[in-house]
């Protein structure tokens, strides 16, 4: 016998750990840094409570083209001088906008990071926003839009969202805007939401090697010019639930695959099912052995993966499984999918099932925040949640400790399969009448 | 604000590195750091597509699909609920020269990686049927339709490497293998593709995070030590090129794509020599970032190119001089050649104009974070070393990389245009949309 046949017994635990954190204010705002000794770059994130959410109708895209263009000139420095003084300090920015933020993120050795967050800060506040620039940067995102939605999966996810939200509401449109949107933005639209959202200092998130760092100087560098107090937080949207399934089907000629997007609305991230929520979708669709990757790529073959999980914001979450599956298949594919989801909703999760998820979700919690990058995105979300400083901690131990018996309940009360909407992006020509005689909801035309 | 000075950097690598070797030839590399509670572990095979004959492309990636099916100990599926049933994070990649697999865990569970890795290095044979392939099959054929053929341009390095390397060239055809080829897959095949490669003494494993050195080589040879090497393990195809090409090669796809879009490549050196050094740097000068003579001048400049798509990179590849490609797509209203004339300016640019120090120092600044943002993980850091002890012989050389970049001078950049982006050694892949005004 030349293997061992026993499976070894796992060593002693080491205690879990996050970073230490550290919270000055100064200027007005406050930063809050993460210790990460020895790591040889640092990263930095301007938070600002100016998400998509607070665009204008018909003008949805406005915060990404002013994303697009802080790096297009500011007050002291033209877009190329801007360009070559970041990326000799061997940095780039990110800037970039979710539901709930603005965020603009800077990495760089941490010898650099001060003069890095300084010149995100000169991009962030005193952009020049030259109106030939922003109508050229407007002009390019709505090419870079039409690229993108040419790949399958956007369309798919706006017919789905536009379902869920109301395609007149700005949340059932999408995030970043659809190329028509974006299209509309004018450049006072854009000089309106940085005059607007922009001038308030936000929270600066640093995560390095803070015995290098000085968190009061970044600050400064991060909040200078700034006024105002924060914003007051905005009610949840409720979860308003289909009473019937509905089919969308969004017609890409010749694809040889289908892009599935099957969900429904969820409660917002501050729920207090949200642990027992996760756990139950890691069971469903969250792990490689979740029952739906198991069924429809591992047994079936009809996938290369397929994914459920609930994405929640301030204000609404929803329960999505996304997966593309060969183009013959697609009828048995969702059948398929959809006997799992009534079968958790129904019956729950097993013991085993979730030994799995636990320990899963609570060694992700080490495993993969082991960078400066990890850490910012990690205080990202104590922040926009109002989490505190010992989050991780506490959620490490929840993920372990929620019972069989809540996670059950979690998985009856947030998914209805009756209720689901199903966008299916692909060769409508082939698919239609399988999909009209499956009987599996009623099946309309996509207008995307 | 201070100009950066340029950065002194002894090593790119200031973790500390211990290896040795089992009787059995498995070489093991353990780099510890108790920063954080994690070990990962990573084993390179050298064997990738590459070595596949004619007939069974698509071989080494569809194998390395089966390593996650049960092994003599292992019941099939349960490969990944005890990875993830433990915390762990996973994965397994193929590429022309290797075939790499990697599980960072909670420190704790090092015992069982190494156990899960050990059963299926030395008995996934017994564990091997009929209906694990054909499922596996089916996933990596619909892998293949989600990344190549379900995309536009999705298919362009598939095409590029046709035309970058002669027919029978060990490059020549791509790791995902034709759907022919992956119908044909017969389970004899995959049995002596496993005794074949899938020996200790075709292997690096590391080690990197919390684990001592001393710990790790005990539990290596307990887990590894027993197994066999392979005898003969038969070297892939000659790779051997003499060069850059001497004649230009055009495609032309007319295909279901949004926008006109270019890819430009040429053979350059092979990864691991001072020559894929000065290429690396001069992929960075050339077209990495918004200060990048490309985004500048026709982006910013000439507003030719879509500023989300423009840029150059080389692919790493170690065993024929690797390819740099070089990408842009056409703005609304102009027209391919247009833009292939400015991308040809640019490119030629780098010999006539000689790089400027600014351009040399943001390149090697951009370099710099890439370096550590890569080794900024115990995944990353693994993964390197493997790298490092399979293709030049000694794990501890990762540490001259970044070094060795840092040294590149413009002279050397301009040397390596010189030599390896001459048109006439110049493949030209083209993307022209089906019909004007077809819209998403």
């Amino acid at each position: 016998m030349t293997l061992i046949a026993t499976r070894p017994d796992p060593g002693d635990a080491r205690p879990y750990t996050f970073p230490d954190l550290q919270r000055v204010t100064v200027a007005g705002g406050t930063v809050i840094g993460a210790h990460l000794p020895g790591q040889a770059l640092a990263s930095a994130m301007l938070l600002l409570d100016a998400g998509a959410a607070r665009e204008s109708a018909g003008r949805e895209g406005t915060a990404t083209v002013l994303a697009k263009s802080l790096e297009e000139g500011t007050a002291e420095r033209d877009s190329a001088a801007y360009a070559i003084a970041l990326e000799s300090l061997g940095a780039e920015l990110s800037p970039g906008v979710d539901w709930d933020t603005f965020r603009v993120g800077v990495s760089a050795p941490v010898p650099q990071l001060l003069d890095a967050v300084r010149l995100a800060a000169e991009a962030t506040r005193t952009p020049r926003l030259d109106p030939a620039d922003v109508n050229r940067v407007r002009d390019d995102e709505v090419t870079a839009l039409r690229m993108d939605w040419a790949q399958p999966g956007p369309r798919a996810d706006a017919a789905l969202r536009a379902d869920l939200f109301g395609a007149a509401e700005r949340f059932g449109r999408p995030m970043h805007g659809d190329p028509a949107s974006v299209a509309a933005v004018e450049v006072d639209d854009v000089l309106a939401f940085h005059q607007a959202w922009f001038r308030r200092p936000g929270v600066l998130l640093v995560a390095g090697d803070l015995e290098t760092l000085d968190l009061a100087a970044l600050g400064e560098a991060a909040f200078a010019g700034t006024g105002g107090e924060p914003l007051a937080a905005e009610p949840p949207l409720g979860v308003p639930v289909r009473a019937e399934r509905r089919i969308i089907l969004v017609d890409r000629p010749g694809s040889v695959q289908s892009t599935l997007r099957i969900g429904h609305r969820a409660p917002e991230r501050a729920t207090p099912d949200y642990v027992a929520m996760t756990l139950a979708a890691t069971v469903l669709g969250g792990a490689f052995t979740s029952r739906l990757n198991h069924l429809i790529r591992e047994v079936k073959g009809y996938t290369y993966g397929i994914r459920g999980s609930y994405a929640m914001s301030r204000r609404f979450g929803r329960f999505e499984v996304a997966a593309g599956v060969q183009t013959a298949v697609t009828v048995p594919a969702i059948v398929d999918t959809l006997g799992e989801i009534a079968r958790t909703e129904e019956f729950g999760v097993t013991e085993d099932e979730l030994a799995v998820a636990r320990s899963w979700r609570a060694g992700q919690l080490s495993v993969e925040m082991q960078t400066p990058g990890s850490i910012v995105g990690a205080l990202s979300t104590l922040v926009v949640h109002g989490l505190p400083d010992d989050y991780y901690a506490t959620l490490r131990r929840q993920y372990l400790e929620t019972s069989l018996a809540e996670v059950s309940a979690a998985a009856a009360a947030h998914l209805r399969s009756q209720g689901l909407t199903l966008v299916v992006e692909g060769d409508a020509a082939v698919i239609r009448d399988e999909l009209v005689a499956a009987k599996i909801g009623e099946v309309v035309d996509s207008e995307i | 604000m201070t100009s950066p000075s340029a950065p002194v950097v002894a090593t790119g690598y200031p973790w500390p590195i211990e290896t040795t070797r089992l009787d059995n030839g498995l070489r093991v590399v353990v780099s510890e750091d108790r920063t954080a509670p994690v070990v990962c572990v990573n084993l390179w095979y050298d064997v990738g597509s590459r070595h596949e004959p004619v007939g069974q492309t698509g071989f080494a990636h569809l194998f390395e699909h089966l390593m996650f099916e049960g092994s003599q100990h292992v019941a099939k599926t349960e490969h990944m609920r005890l990875v993830q049933g433990n915390g762990g994070s996973l994965n397994a990649t193929t590429n022309p020269d290797r075939t790499n697999y990697f599980e960072t865990m909670p420190a704790e569970h090092l015992e069982l990686a190494l156990w899960l890795e050990a059963d299926r290095m030395g008995g996934l044979v017994p564990a091997l049927t009929q209906e694990t392939l054909d499922n596996q099959r089916e996933v990596v054929k619909n892998e293949r339709r989600q990344r190549y053929e379900n995309v536009p341009y999705g298919d362009a390095w598939l095409r590029l490497l046709a035309l970058l390397y002669p027919e029978g060239h060990p490059y020549h055809h791509a790791t995902i293998g034709s759907m022919e080829d992956l119908n044909a897959a017969s389970l004899e095949t995959f049995k002596a593709f496993h005794q074949q490669y899938y020996a200790p003494n075709n292997a690096v494993l590391t080690v990197a995070g919390d684990a001592s050195p001393a710990e790790v080589f005990a539990l290596a040879e307990k887990y590894f030590g027993l197994l066999e090497p392979v005898a003969s393990i038969p070297p892939a195809p000659s790779a051997h090129l003499p060069g850059p090409a001497t004649s230009p090669v055009r495609e032309t796809v007319t295909a279901a794509v949004p926008a006109p879009r270019l890819y430009l490549s040429h053979r350059t050196h092979q990864f691991g020599t001072a020559g894929y050094d000065a290429i690396t740097v001069l992929a960075a000068v050339l077209g990495n970032g918004r200060g990048s003579r490309l985004y500048q001048r026709l982006a910013d400049g000439a507003r030719i190119a879509q500023p989300d798509y423009i840029g150059s990179y080389g692919v790493d590849l170690a065993h024929a001089p690797a390819p740099l490609i070089i990408t842009a797509t056409a703005k609304d209203g102009v027209s391919v050649e247009t833009l292939e004339e400015g991308l040809s300016e640019v490119i030629a640019s780098l010999v006539t104009e000689p790089v400027t120090p600014e351009e040399l120092s943001r390149a090697k600044a951009l370099l710099t974070t890439a370096w550590w943002r890569q080794v900024s993980t115990v995944g990353g850091r693994a993964d390197t070393l493997s790298r490092y002890a399979t293709q030049f012989g000694d794990a501890a050389a990762a540490g001259y990389r970044l070094p060795q970049w840092l040294a590149v001078t413009a002279d050397d950049v301009t040397e390596a245009a010189a030599y390896a982006l001459k048109p006439e050694s110049r493949v030209t892949l083209t993307y022209l949309p089906e019909s004007n005004g077809e819209s998403a």
